[in-house]
């Protein structure tokens, strides 16, 4: 770093201090940086890190009830924290200014966006700076408010207010989490390019370590207020010197990787190979040619058909609002589809193959033979709608499908050889409440958000108990409660957490009692909807690992549903590409990787950013081709063969 | 501020305390009110306020309803130190019983209107629907009426006994607890833990019991102390305009009412009952705001 | 941007209908026939039965409600079962007096309020801020008769400049009555801002805290500029329903306070139309304190339209 000109922003030992019920909690301690200008660094670390809170002094501000404990921050030469209130006005946005992380929020709700970058001051026209920041008809756009733009949208046009006034230094705080993979690419770019432009320096705050080795030149690796590691970004990717960044570094898991990453304690990566599921593995659920709509106007899911057999992992991945989640949240009963068909399939191996705890197999078996009767009952009457149910359903009316459907679901499986006592064999076309109860029991639901999936008042052990003692799965009190304590084990926790609230804990633990909760139920058939969305990297990897290891002890059918593709590669044994509530491509993980046939999906693969300096640029050339949808009456798919498929497309020129 | 947030959990979140803390809503709410000053204050105030209403007769050697008329209208003396007022009756016995009106009929009719309010309004916001909108509409039409003309009415109709004016004023609150209710029952719905016991096919009821009333407490009990101020001061307004308690009785409003005539004689004879009334009703504002502070219960938003 | 509007009249004149059928029924349901109470209780049978025909309550409830109404639509409330004169004049009269309290209550408290709440907002945990918490909290304390009373004793009875009670009937002028409104008004203004204070402190607390707030700060502008550009059109949304049922809520509070000033208003009239059991009066009132509900609210509505763009542009949510 030494032959570099000056340092534009300079850091010096600083510590920042959080006022917390009358004690001084040390947020950041002693941190020292450096950024030339023109060069880019990168704060890295995990939530509570405290790199925020560092990036945010460049611009003389603190959280309220914190303060600096020692140290200096000067940019461009001046002491920042000593400035008057005149002198720091003209620092924010003349020479220091700052994206957001989130410019949905960021952006005054009350105010055209033209008014807002216009404010920012500087002597570039507004209209100019939204064409700098790439939107179209920027005359149109800064007369608009800010929740009439998309996320992406809005992010640029934060970013066109941060360059308003020519500033020299940029801060950038996660200023790409929470928008969809093309999206981040996209403004990442635009970063890119404007930093060349206009000779900024930045500083980029994330978590993110595929963002920080595609942008910085430099990377500061924070950890519990203090930075751990500094280093020149290639050199931090290929040679990380302290433990914690190699762990940081082999947590992440890659488009790359054939396998889990399993990390060790001292940062070593081992690819786990993935599980091999039985040929003649029987079909867990099925989901065929299904349609959910959102009232009357606009539908989320269309024509959507998949199935998951026993022991498998299938990703369902697509960006935000591809109807990702609404499939999941059909499966578990929170949502009626209007048309096509979903069904959970009796499990006839499962009595013998269940490989789970003592206890769980034998309440497997209870609750097998109980439902056994409950079957027998349901399918009698239902047999002879059967008949009257398929003619209606040739004709997919939307109203009458779900009793169709489950004319029709009973109608076939008594015809299936299988005498066997199924687990929970059913029409999934109904609302939760309208299932038998083993059907409710077998399709168990992981929630993304780990923090509202819990209730607060209740003890992390009664989350637990509850299911068990609801769906019979534990006879008596003290079984539920002997039970809890051994699941909450089976996802590696002490069982003692039992008696601890949710705030209490971290929330990768929250996450692991969540999933605690769906085994209660003795389910078949798990759905974990992005349950490793919102966690550190570090965090992620465990929860992960956890997926795969109770997958393989129970042989769970599992639908993961996520957006990131990394993640999705290690753990998916089939992937399922959606968007717009449409299948575009599917098949089995590493064909579909090696070679993705659909446009979509190699855009989304282009997107994906690697913890590798370098390797995203190149993959940047493939990415954006335009078509448009080909699939017709005649065929919607074309076969590539090993169940690998592409929905049907052509090129659209211009 | 807000995106410093990520770094506002700081890491020794990641450590659970060593001790498995589970309190209960009782322990938690003795722990607010330790911490929070304005919560401790109005609450000791309130509860001074019962300890002296209930002990009265031992307080006082006069009677609240009888007087002396040759010690009418005397000023503050030590024999009676707020003085008397026209009929002779000693000024601070009256203050000092009529806590027992205010406190007996206030209380019971808060109780009433906060227990009506709850169960309308979770069920309001949880079977939502045309249950919700037919409620609201109903309850909207009451709100529209001003509290004191429905009062007045339902007091002309079945004269002014204590339990019409506790039903009367469960009438009049009940839609802003309903409305309190509703809005935070509605924010609690939503979250997946509800959504998981859905999934699970629980009855509305379990879901009410078991996930949705155990954190609306906070709500309703915030609430509770915020109604109860504006009970008193409607049956001290209602007492003052002639329609709540009758004559003799020994109640706040009622006697700033007949002594106001007075008021350039014995200043004292009004102002004692107003500081009583005033007292209780800071007491009961302080602990709603120093709990909701504390519990982070938004009054505002909740649709107070 | 319409179908927010017109859903919102819609909302509000179903709201009135369902209020006025309130109305009648309570008033209908009073104990005690109305012919037996006009006429005494000595009245023979058949002098009864003469007037409940002459007054139509042989006729069914919905029929009475139905013509009601109808003359209600018109403005005519029918006849004081005392005076005998129509009510729509006398409740009129009463009306345009406490109009003259509530106009000055209005403009006092909300104006002031929202300077102390944004204040007290600004200055959080200051003690501007410690001052105004403890005096809006004081003040919605005490009730109407309370502040009344002590300003009669302060302003009347210590330091005599305005009059305690009011000595004009109904008809007095506005020059008569203007002395006399400046204690009522000012009793129900303190009352008032105390809850519109606080309203509008809690809300600035909440927009200063919020992102776009800090973007702004950090985008280096003024705080004058952070505070009226950013923060208050945002703040003040909140704020607008509470001003509405604060404004709304006079209509009760002017019963208490004109019956402690002897004041001619609605207040007082309404005191007396319960006390003598005159219920075409009682009606008329109730209802004309149920438009200004109403009204009320939708004028909050029209008005977080203007500061609200999500509600006027396009694919804008309604709640």
């Amino acid at each position: 770093m030494t032959s570099l000109p000056a340092p534009i922003v300079s850091v010096d030992e600083l510590s920042v201090a959080y006022r917390s019920g009358g004690r001084e909690v040390p947020v950041v301690h002693e941190v020292s940086l450096a950024v030339s200008p023109g060069r880019t660094l990168a704060l890295v670390g995990e939530s509570g890190s405290g790199k925020s809170t560092v990036a945010a002094t460049l611009l003389g501000h603190l959280r309220h009830g914190s303060r600096i404990t020692g140290g200096r921050v000067a940019v461009d030469g001046r002491d920042v924290f000593a400035l008057s209130a005149r002198e720091l006005r003209r620092l924010r946005g003349g020479t220091v200014a700052m994206v957001a992380q989130n410019a949905g929020h960021a952006l005054t709700p009350s105010m055209r966006i033209g008014r807002q970058i216009a404010e920012a001051g500087g002597e570039v026209p507004v209209t100019e700076l939204l064409e700098q920041v790439r939107l179209p008809r920027p005359r149109e756009l800064a007369r608009r408010y800010p929740h009439e733009l998309s996320g992406g949208q809005q992010q640029r046009v934060a970013i066109a207010m941060a360059i308003a006034a020519r500033p020299k230094v940029l801060v950038l705080d996660e200023p790409t989490t929470g928008l969809d993979v093309i999206t981040q690419r996209g403004v990442l770019d635009l970063i890119g390019a404007l930093r060349e432009e206009l000779g900024l320096a930045a500083v980029l705050v994330s978590h993110d370590l595929g963002v920080v080795a595609h942008m910085a030149d430099e990377v500061c690796v924070m950890h519990a207020g203090r930075v751990v590691e500094a280093a020149p970004t290639r050199r931090l990717f290929t040679a990380p010197a302290a433990p914690y960044t190699r762990r940081l570094l082999s947590s992440v898991p890659r488009v790359t990787d054939a396998g889990l990453a399993l990390v060790g304690e001292d940062g070593t990566r081992e690819i786990r190979p993935r599980a091999e599921v039985p040929a003649d593995a029987a079909e867990a659920v099925s989901v065929r040619h299904v349609t959910i709509d959102y009232g009357t106007a606009s539908r989320a899911v269309d024509g959507v058909s998949f199935s998951v057999r026993r022991g498998e992992v299938l990703a369902l991945v697509g960006e935000s609002g591809s109807g990702k989640s609404t499939i999941a949240w059909a499966l578990a009963g929170l949502r009626v589809p209007s048309g096509g068909r979903m069904r959970a399939v009796a499990g006839g191996l499962r009595g013998g193959a269940a490989g789970g705890s003592a206890g769980g197999s034998a309440g497997a078996v209870a609750g097998g033979s109980s439902d056994g009767s409950s079957g027998g009952a349901s399918g009698g009457p239902s047999a002879d709608l059967s008949g009257a149910a398929s003619d209606r359903s040739a004709g997919l009316s939307p109203g009458g499908s779900a009793g169709a459907w489950s004319g029709a679901s009973s109608g076939g499986r008594s015809g299936a050889p299988s005498g066997a006592s199924p687990g929970g064999d059913g029409d999934l076309g109904v609302p939760a409440r309208r299932r038998p109860l083993a059907l409710r029991r077998t399709v168990q639901l992981v929630f993304q958000n780990a923090d509202t999936s819990l209730n607060p008042r209740r003890s992390v052990g009664d989350a637990v108990r509850r299911p068990l003692r609801f769906f019979g799965t534990a006879g008596s009190r003290g079984e539920a409660a002997s039970r809890a304590r051994q699941l909450i084990a089976d996802v590696r926790l002490d069982p003692d957490f039992a008696d601890r609230l949710p705030a209490q804990l971290s929330g990768g633990q929250r996450q692991r009692i969540g999933i605690a909760r769906a085994l209660a139920g003795e389910p078949e058939v798990l759905i974990a909807d992005e349950i490793t969305t919102g966690l550190d990297v570090s965090v992620q990897a465990e929860v992960l690992r956890l997926l795969d290891d109770l997958r393989r002890e129970r042989e769970l059918a599992c639908l993961f549903i996520s957006h990131d593709l990394a993640v999705v590669r290690g753990i998916a044994d089939r992937v399922v590409v959606l968007r717009h509530g449409v299948v575009v491509e599917e098949g089995p993980t590493d064909v579909v990787f090696a070679d993705p046939g659909h446009p979509y999906t190699r855009e989304l693969m282009a997107a994906a950013l690697e913890p590798e300096p370098g390797v995203g640029a190149e993959r940047a050339a493939v990415a954006v081709e335009g078509w448009e949808d080909a699939a017709g009456p005649g065929g919607v798919w074309v076969e590539l063969g090993g169940g690998h498929r592409v929905r049907r497309w052509r090129s659209a020129d211009g | 501020m807000s995106f410093l947030k990520a770094s506002a959990g700081v890491a020794p979140a990641a450590v659970p305390p060593p001790a498995p803390v589970r309190p209960g809503f009782a322990a938690r709410t003795w722990r607010t009110v330790r911490s929070s000053r304005p919560a401790a204050i109005g609450l000791a105030i309130v509860a001074v306020h019962v300890v002296v209403a209930l002990l009265a007769p031992l307080l006082t050697p006069y009677h609240p309803t009888t007087g002396d008329a040759s010690h009418a209208l005397l000023g503050p003396s030590a024999d009676h130190w707020a003085g008397t007022d026209q009929y002779g009756r000693d000024v601070l016995t009256r203050v000092l019983y009529g806590g027992r009106y205010a406190l007996g009929v206030s209380v019971t009719a808060t109780v009433l209107t906060i227990a009506l309010g709850a169960v309308l309004g979770c069920a309001a916001a949880l079977r939502g629907g045309w249950l919700d909108d037919l409620l609201m509409r109903v309850l909207d039409a009451v709100l529209s009426l001003p509290a004191i003309l429905v009062l007045l009415v339902i007091v002309t109709a079945l004269g002014t006994g204590s339990s019409v004016i506790v039903l009367a004023i469960a009438v009049v609150c009940v839609p802003q607890v309903v409305r309190v209710v509703r809005g935070a029952a509605l924010a609690v719905v939503p979250q997946d833990y509800v959504t998981a016991a859905r999934a699970r096919g629980e009855s509305t009821w379990a879901i009410l019991r078991r996930e949705v009333l155990p954190n609306i407490t906070d709500v309703v009990c915030v609430e509770f102390a915020m109604r109860a101020s504006w009970v008193v001061l409607l049956i001290s307004s209602l007492s003052f305009l002639g329609f709540g308690a009758d004559p003799p009785t020994p109640d706040w409003g009622l006697m700033v009412s007949e002594n106001r005539t007075a008021i350039t004689v014995v200043p004292m004879a009004s102002l004692a009952p107003i500081i009583a009334l005033a007292t209780m009703v800071v007491g009961l504002n302080l602990a709603a705001d120093g709990l909701s502070k504390a519990w982070g219960v938004d009054r505002i938003r909740e649709g107070a | 941007m319409l179908t927010f509007l017109v859903r919102r009249v819609v909302a509000a004149l179903g709201t009135l209908l369902l209020s006025s059928v309130l109305v009648f029924l309570a008033v209908q349901a009073l104990p005690g026939d109305v012919a037996t109470q006009v006429l005494g209780r000595d009245a023979t049978p058949d002098a009864v039965a003469a007037l409940r025909k002459q007054m139509g309550l042989d006729q069914p409830a919905w029929e009475r409600y139905a013509e009601w109404i109808k003359g209600a639509l018109h403005g005519d409330f029918g006849t004081s079962l005392v005076t005998t004169k129509p009510v729509g004049g006398e409740v009129a009269q009463h009306l345009g007096n406490s109009a003259l309290i509530a106009v000055v209550t209005v403009l006092f408290a909300v104006t002031g309020s929202l300077v102390l709440g944004i204040l007290a907002g600004l200055y959080r945990d200051r003690w501007p801020d410690h001052l105004i918490s403890t005096v809006s909290l004081i003040g919605m304390s005490v009730p109407e008769f309370v502040v009344a009373t002590v300003l009669v004793l302060a302003f009347s009875v210590t330091v005599p400049v305005l009059p305690a009670v009011v000595l004009y009937g109904p008809g007095a002028g506005v020059g008569q009555l203007l002395p006399a409104v400046w204690l009522p008004a000012a009793s129900l203004a303190i009352v008032m801002a105390a809850y519109i204070v606080r309203m509008a402190r809690t809300s600035v607390i909440d927009v200063m805290a919020s992102e776009y707030v800090t973007t702004a700060r950090l985008k280096g502008l003024s705080t004058w500029r952070v505070v009226t550009r950013h923060a208050l059109p945002s703040a003040l949304l909140p704020t607008l329903h509470v001003i509405a049922l604060n404004v709304a809520w006079l209509v009760g509070g002017v019963a208490v306070v004109e019956n402690v000033f002897n004041y001619p208003g609605i207040g007082k009239l309404l005191l007396t139309s319960v006390q003598n059991r005159d219920l075409p009066v009682i009606q008329a009132i109730a209802l004309i304190s149920a438009v200004v509900y109403v009204v009320c609210n939708l004028a909050a509505d029209i008005g977080s339209m203007a500061l609200n763009p999500r509600l006027r542009t396009r694919g804008g949510r309604i709640r």
